[in-house]
C-alpha cells in the first residue's frame, strides 16, 4: 500500500467520524425543526382539519387570503406589530438601563441582578396571573385606589389600558435576559478606551456615546432580534392576563394561531399564519442586521 | 483580509443564528388507538378538584369488581379533554372512552354511534344530540344553563318580595338593588361575558325564535337580529350604572367570590355553580335561585337552557370496543354510578329524586318546571351553528358592549363574522 493510498484512507476515515459525530445532532435538528416548519408550510396551502381520516386538499393561497381578509386576524397582526415594536424598544432601553447601572461588581448590585433576573425565571403563565391580581379592577392598585377615595383605573377593562398594562407585564417578564445580555456586553468593553476617553475629557455621556455604544452594537443586535422573536410569540401572557380581551384589544397573532383557529381545527389558516410569524421574524431579524452592518460599513468609511 | 474573513465568518455565523431562531420561532402543528395493556379500558375525562383521580377510580370501581376489566382513568394531555382528544385523534393514541366532550362534524367519523342499543335510548338528551340519525353520546343528566342566583336578604332590604318574571320588573329590581348598596348585578370578564348574556337570553330568545340555530343555518335569521333586543338590554343596563364597566376585566373567580361574599344581588351562572354555594358553607345571607325573566311574566319560566351533563363516547375501533361501551353502559345506567355522579358535581336529572343542598332542590324544581331543554351557544346534535367558535367569539361582542359599542354595532360585528366564517 502506498503512502499516498494510506493518507487517503485517513482522510476518508477522518470525515466519516466527522459526519458520525454531526449526524446525530443534525438529524434531531431536521426532525425537530425543519420537519415541522416543512409541513407547516405544506399544511397552509391546504384545507385540513389535523385528523387522520381527512386527506389535506391543496387549495393554493385560499388560506392567505383568509387570513388577510379576516378582520379578527388583521386586527391580531397589528396588535402583535406593537406589543413587539413598543416592548422590544422598551426591554432593551430597560435592560440597557439597568446593566449600566449594575456593571459594577459589589454585594448590591450582585443582589440587584438577581432580583431583575427573577421575572423570567417565573413561567408567563404565573406572571399573567400575578399581574391579574395586581392590575384586576378588584387587584391591588385599584382597591388602594378606593380606600383612598379616588376612582379605580381602567388597567384591563379597557381596551387600550389592557394593551399597554399587557406590553409592561411582557417588559417585566422579559428584560432579565436582555439584562443579562448587556451586563456581558459591558463587560467586555475595552477598559484601556474608557479610560483614554475620560483622559480626552469625555464625560459619562460622551464616553457612551464614543466608546460603549459602538463596543455593544453585536450584544443589542442580539438583544434586539432575540426580544423581538419573544415578543412576537406572545401567548401565555394573553391568557392569564387578559384572555385576549375586552373585546378581543389584546389578541396576538400567536393567541389567535392556538387559541382560535387550532381549537377550530382550521389547521390550514393556523399553518398560514403561522407562516406570516415566520417571514414577519425573518424580516425583521434581517432588517436588524442589514442595519447594522450598513453602520458598520459607515463608520469604516469615515474611519 | 483577515478582518474580511472574519467578517465574512460573523455574517455566516449571524445569517444561521437568524434562521435558527426564525424555526423556533415557528408554530408546528402537530389510526385511532385507544386500549392499555391487556383488558385495560382508557378513559380520558377532565379533572378537577372535585372530579379528581380518586373520585373515577372509585366511581369504576364496582365496574372493575363485576366484569375484571381494568380502566385507565387518563386527564387531558393539554389544558382540557376538548383539546387533547383531537392532538391524540391525529397522533393515533386516542382513548376507549372520552368524557365531558360532544360530538361534532369532525370528530364523529372517528367515534362509535350508539344508535342501535337499547340501553342508550332513555338516557338523557339523547336525542338532542343526535347528529343525523346518528347517536354518538350518552350522558347522566342535564346541566342547566340559564340561571339566576340571587341574594333574599339583599332582596328584603332593596324591598323585593319576589324574583322578577318579566324583563321590565328585571330592570326595576336591579334599580332598587344598587340604590340599597349592592352591586345589582355581578358579570365577570374572559370567557364568562359572552356566557352571562347568552345565559339570560336563552328562555327570551327560544321563545321569540325556536331552534333559532337552526333558522341562522337556513339564512332564515341572522345572530345579531337575534340577540340585538339583550345587547340593547345590557346596553341601558351598563349606561344605568347596574352593571360595571369594569366587569369586563374582572376574574370570574373573583365574580363568584364577590356574590359568596353577600355584595350581590343577582348572578347569572349556570347549575354548575350550586357546588361553589354549597362548598362555602355557611353564608351569612340565604341564596335563592330562579329561572331567567321573559318579556311577559304570562309566557315564564321559558325553555331552559342545558347541556347533556356527563356525557361519554366510544371511540370507533378501539382495541377494546365492546369492553368500553360495557364501560359507558354502566356509567349511564347502574343506579349506583348514577347518584354518584349526580352528587358529585352540580349535576342535575330531570324527574330525579336524588338528594341535593337546598340551592339544588331549587335548581332541581327549575330543571322540572321547563316547559322544553334548548340548545345553548353553537347548539347541539342537529340544532347547530353554521360556524365553529361561535361563544370566544360573541364573548368579544358582548365585551364590546363594556367598552363602548352600541348595541347595533355589537349585532353586526357578530354578523360579519358569521358571515366570513360560515
Amino acid at each position: 500500500m502506498t503512502r499516498k493510498n494510506v493518507s487517503r484512507i485517513g482522510a476518508w476515515r477522518s470525515a466519516g467520524v466527522r459526519a458520525g459525530m454531526v449526524a446525530p445532532a443534525v438529524l434531531i435538528y431536521a426532525a425537530l425543526l425543519v420537519v415541522p416548519v416543512g409541513y407547516a408550510f405544506y399544511y397552509s396551502f391546504t384545507d385540513y382539519n389535523g385528523f387522520p381520516n381527512r386527506v389535506p386538499e391543496f387549495i393554493g393561497l385560499d388560506n392567505y387570503r383568509t387570513m388577510f381578509e379576516s378582520h379578527d386576524i388583521t386586527g391580531t397582526m397589528v396588535v402583535t406589530a406593537i406589543v413587539a415594536a413598543v416592548g422590544a424598544v422598551a426591554v432593551n432601553l430597560a435592560a440597557l438601563g439597568l446593566a449600566l447601572l449594575l456593571q459594577k461588581t459589589n454585594r448590591f448590585n450582585t443582589f440587584g441582578r438577581v432580583v431583575m433576573f427573577y421575572p423570567h425565571v417565573l413561567s408567563a403563565l404565573v406572571v399573567g396571573f400575578l399581574w391579574q391580581a395586581i392590575l384586576g379592577p378588584q387587584g391591588v392598585i385599584n382597591t388602594l385606589l378606593e380606600k383612598a377615595g379616588t376612582s379605580s383605573l381602567p388597567f384591563l377593562s379597557d381596551p387600550d389600558g389592557a394593551l399597554w398594562s399587557m406590553i409592561l407585564v411582557i417588559v417585566w417578564s422579559l428584560f432579565g435576559v436582555q439584562l443579562v445580555l448587556y451586563l456581558a456586553g459591558l463587560q467586555a468593553v475595552p477598559q484601556d478606551l474608557i479610560e483614554a476617553a475620560r483622559i480626552d475629557g469625555a464625560g459619562r455621556w460622551g464616553t457612551f456615546r464614543a466608546v460603549t455604544w459602538p463596543s455593544l452594537a453585536s450584544t443589542v443586535t442580539v438583544a434586539v432580534i432575540t426580544s423581538c422573536i419573544s415578543l412576537l410569540k406572545t401567548y401565555d401572557v394573553v391568557v392569564s392576563l387578559t384572555g385576549g380581551g375586552p373585546a378581543g384589544s389584546t389578541k396576538t397573532l400567536a393567541y389567535s394561531i392556538l387559541a382560535v383557529s387550532f381549537p377550530q381545527r382550521k389547521i390550514g389558516v393556523a399553518s398560514a399564519q403561522a407562516v406570516l410569524l415566520i417571514v414577519a421574524a425573518a424580516i425583521m431579524a434581517i432588517t436588524v442586521l442589514v442595519l447594522r452592518r450598513r453602520a458598520e460599513n459607515d463608520a469604516e468609511s469615515i474611519g | 483580509m483577515k478582518s474580511t474573513h472574519r467578517g465574512r465568518r460573523s455574517r455566516s455565523a449571524a445569517v444561521v443564528t437568524v434562521v435558527s431562531m426564525t424555526l423556533l420561532a415557528a408554530c408546528s402543528s402537530g389510526g385511532n388507538a385507544g386500549g392499555g395493556g391487556d383488558g385495560e379500558i382508557r378513559m380520558m375525562v377532565n379533572l378537577t378538584d372535585n372530579l379528581n383521580q380518586a373520585y373515577w377510580e372509585k366511581l369504576v370501581k364496582p365496574f372493575e369488581d363485576k366484569t375484571g376489566l381494568k380502566v385507565k382513568i387518563e386527564g387531558p394531555s393539554g389544558k382540557s379533554v376538548a383539546e387533547s382528544f383531537p392532538q391524540q385523534l391525529a397522533a393515533g393514541t386516542a382513548p376507549d372512552v372520552i368524557q365531558s366532550i360532544f360530538p361534532d362534524d369532525d370528530t364523529a367519523p372517528e367515534l362509535l354511534d350508539l344508535s342501535g342499543e337499547k340501553w342508550a335510548a332513555g338516557t338523557p338528551m339523547f336525542d338532542d344530540y343526535a347528529m343525523g340519525n346518528a347517536h354518538y353520546a350518552v350522558g347522566v343528566g342535564e346541566q342547566a344553563q340559564s340561571l339566576v342566583y340571587y341574594n333574599k336578604t339583599a332582596f328584603k332590604k332593596a324591598g323585593i318580595s319576589e324574583p322578577p318574571a318579566a324583563w321590565d320588573e328585571f330592570t326595576a329590581d336591579l334599580g332598587k338593588l344598587k340604590k340599597a348598596g349592592y352591586t345589582a348585578m355581578q358579570t365577570a370578564g374572559q370567557y364568562q361575558t359572552g356566557l352571562q348574556l347568552q345565559q339570560l337570553d336563552h328562555p327570551t330568545l327560544n321563545i321569540a325564535h325556536p331552534k333559532w340555530q337552526t333558522a341562522v343555518k337556513d339564512k332564515k335569521l341572522s345572530v345579531g337580529d337575534a340577540y340585538e333586543p339583550m345587547f340593547r338590554k345590557y346596553a341601558d343596563w351598563i349606561k344605568a350604572g347596574y352593571v360595571a364597566k369594569s366587569d369586563v376585566g374582572l376574574d370570574p373567580s373573583q365574580a363568584d367570590g364577590n356574590f359568596i361574599a353577600g355584595k350581590v344581588g343577582f348572578y347569572p351562572n349556570g347549575s354548575w355553580f350550586t357546588s361553589t354555594v354549597d362548598k362555602a358553607g355557611n353564608l351569612p345571607f340565604e341564596v335563592g335561585v330562579f329561572s331567567p325573566p321573559t318579556d311577559s311574566a304570562g309566557s315564564h319560566p321559558g325553555p331552559q337552557g342545558a347541556t347533556m351533563a356527563d356525557p361519554y363516547m366510544v371511540l370507533k375501533g378501539a382495541k377494546h370496543e365492546d369492553d368500553a361501551k360495557e364501560l359507558v353502559r354502566y356509567l349511564v345506567t347502574d343506579a349506583t354510578a348514577i347518584a354518584t355522579q349526580l352528587e358529585a358535581d352540580g349535576v342535575f336529572r330531570q324527574g330525579s329524586t336524588a338528594k341535593h343542598s337546598a340551592v339544588g332542590t331549587q335548581v332541581q324544581s327549575i330543571l322540572d318546571d321547563a316547559p322544553s331543554l334548548v340548545a345553548v351557544g353553537e347548539g347541539m346534535g342537529n340544532t347547530r351553528l353554521p360556524v365553529t367558535g361561535f361563544n370566544p367569539k360573541f364573548t368579544e361582542v358582548a365585551q364590546s358592549l363594556y367598552t363602548g359599542a352600541t348595541p347595533e354595532q355589537a349585532a353586526k360585528s357578530i354578523d360579519q363574522w358569521v358571515d366570513e366564517n360560515r
